[in-house]
């Protein structure tokens, strides 16, 4: 009884289905008789928006075509900062006890991102980095003022300690001939990095007009290739203000991370 | 179509530098405000000239100011404060009455003003000689 009831539930959604099928030719043939002359020739064309993005990969193609072997990689690294704070042209009448302020050690970074490494002309190695860095800086305030023995060392300025940035990085990388090349390589990079703080920068950080999103690195290191495996890497990054600052910071990084191929995760 | 990607390059770049621009703190009027309320400063000392006298572990003078713009202190004065900015120096404007109801105002120049510690200075009618006064919030 059920096959039975089950045979004629089949025949019924074939029913259905070819009704739907022949329904939807039907409407599809309608369309077409419906265009009007203007959208038949269109038709013909490619749209606008894709001719752009036809244009735009070929150009670029054209452009990178000596960047060959690009390879995608995630990445995860752990930093220690610590940043250098002259505040000799900041004078505003506040204070902030340089003990309390002064903290000449280094603090993590936790950074993560992808990068791009490949060839440039079959002989150069290069890698482009993309990262988002949350930073926590040790401070060293090279000024102290103080007015003995009615108020003890005090700085006029308060640098933020706790920061994101999103940061950009091109790196140059020599092969270095240690070891069986062939599975594992040693690389010796340098390169300039670009950090730009994404978060919010308090208010003491913008008296005076003393603080500016954007900071420019000198990036130097080496790195471990396991046969493509994956890369580790150390690198130093000595970075300051992009632009003019009353208060010129020196951020100083060392970066520890490791980077494993996107296409053998995913 | 090479225009179109110069073009593009040279936009990214000017987005950037515009985003890049200084960005300015609200006022300094602010910060200090911030530092100077909801606390009650005790006078440590005050120094006239070459005349310097202390107040620690004494029983001293002392000044509340809160978050609403009042003012009160030892001394039995009630009022309203404010900071003003005078072409780059800040100076604590004070309006008060007496006990007795007398008008009592008086302006101080802020010479620095943090969590714990605040220095004032003030010269008096009729007096060439600047008079500093230390404070610290307890």
């Amino acid at each position: 009884m059920t096959i039975t009831k089950k045979s004629h539930l089949l025949k019924l959604n074939f029913k259905l289905a070819a009704l739907f099928t022949l329904f939807s030719i039907n409407i599809s043939m309608l369309s077409a008789q419906d265009l009007t002359t203007k959208q038949k020739d269109s038709a013909f064309l490619l749209r606008p928006g894709q001719e752009l993005l036809r244009k735009i990969k070929k150009s670029f193609a054209k452009t990178f075509k000596d960047f060959v072997g690009n390879d995608l990689y995630l990445f995860g690294s752990l930093d220690l900062a610590k940043q250098t704070i002259n505040d000799k042209e900041v004078s505003n009448p506040l204070n902030y006890l340089y003990n309390s302020v002064n903290s000449n050690s280094f603090k993590p970074v936790y950074s993560a991102g992808i990068r791009i490494d490949g060839i440039y002309k079959e002989k150069h190695p290069y890698s482009f980095i993309f990262a988002i860095n949350r930073i926590t800086t040790g401070n060293k305030y090279l000024n102290k003022y103080n007015s003995a023995p009615f108020l003890e060392d005090f700085t006029h300025f308060k640098a933020d300690n706790q920061f994101t940035t999103f940061s950009i990085a091109a790196h140059y990388k020599k092969l270095l001939p240690i070891s069986d090349m062939k599975k594992y390589k040693f690389y010796a990079v340098a390169g300039p990095s670009f950090d730009y703080k994404i978060s919010k920068i308090s208010n003491e950080n913008l008296v005076d007009g003393s603080s500016n999103r954007a900071l420019v690195n000198a990036d130097l290191g080496a790195e471990f290739n396991n046969n493509d495996y994956y890369i580790i890497f150390a690198h130093y990054k000595l970075g300051t203000n992009l632009f003019n600052s009353a208060v010129p910071v020196q951020l100083n990084r060392f970066e520890i991370g490791m980077t494993i191929k996107a296409k053998d995760l995913f | 179509m090479k225009k179109i990607f110069i073009l593009s390059i040279i936009a990214a770049f000017t987005l950037g530098i515009v985003s890049c621009n200084k960005e300015v703190s609200n006022t300094k009027a602010d910060l200090i405000q911030t530092r100077l309320v909801n606390k009650t400063w005790y006078l440590d000392y005050s120094i006239t000239g070459s005349v310097t006298k202390t107040f620690v572990g004494q029983s001293t003078y002392f000044i509340t100011f809160l978050s609403d713009g009042s003012t009160k202190d030892s001394d039995g004065l009630t009022g309203t404060f404010s900071i003003v900015n005078n072409n780059g120096k800040y100076e604590l404007s004070v309006k008060t009455k007496t006990i007795n109801g007398n008008n009592f105002n008086y302006t101080h120049l802020i010479e620095s003003v943090g969590e714990k510690k605040m220095i004032h200075s003030y010269t008096a009618d009729g007096q060439s000689v600047k008079t500093i006064l230390y404070f610290t919030s307890k």
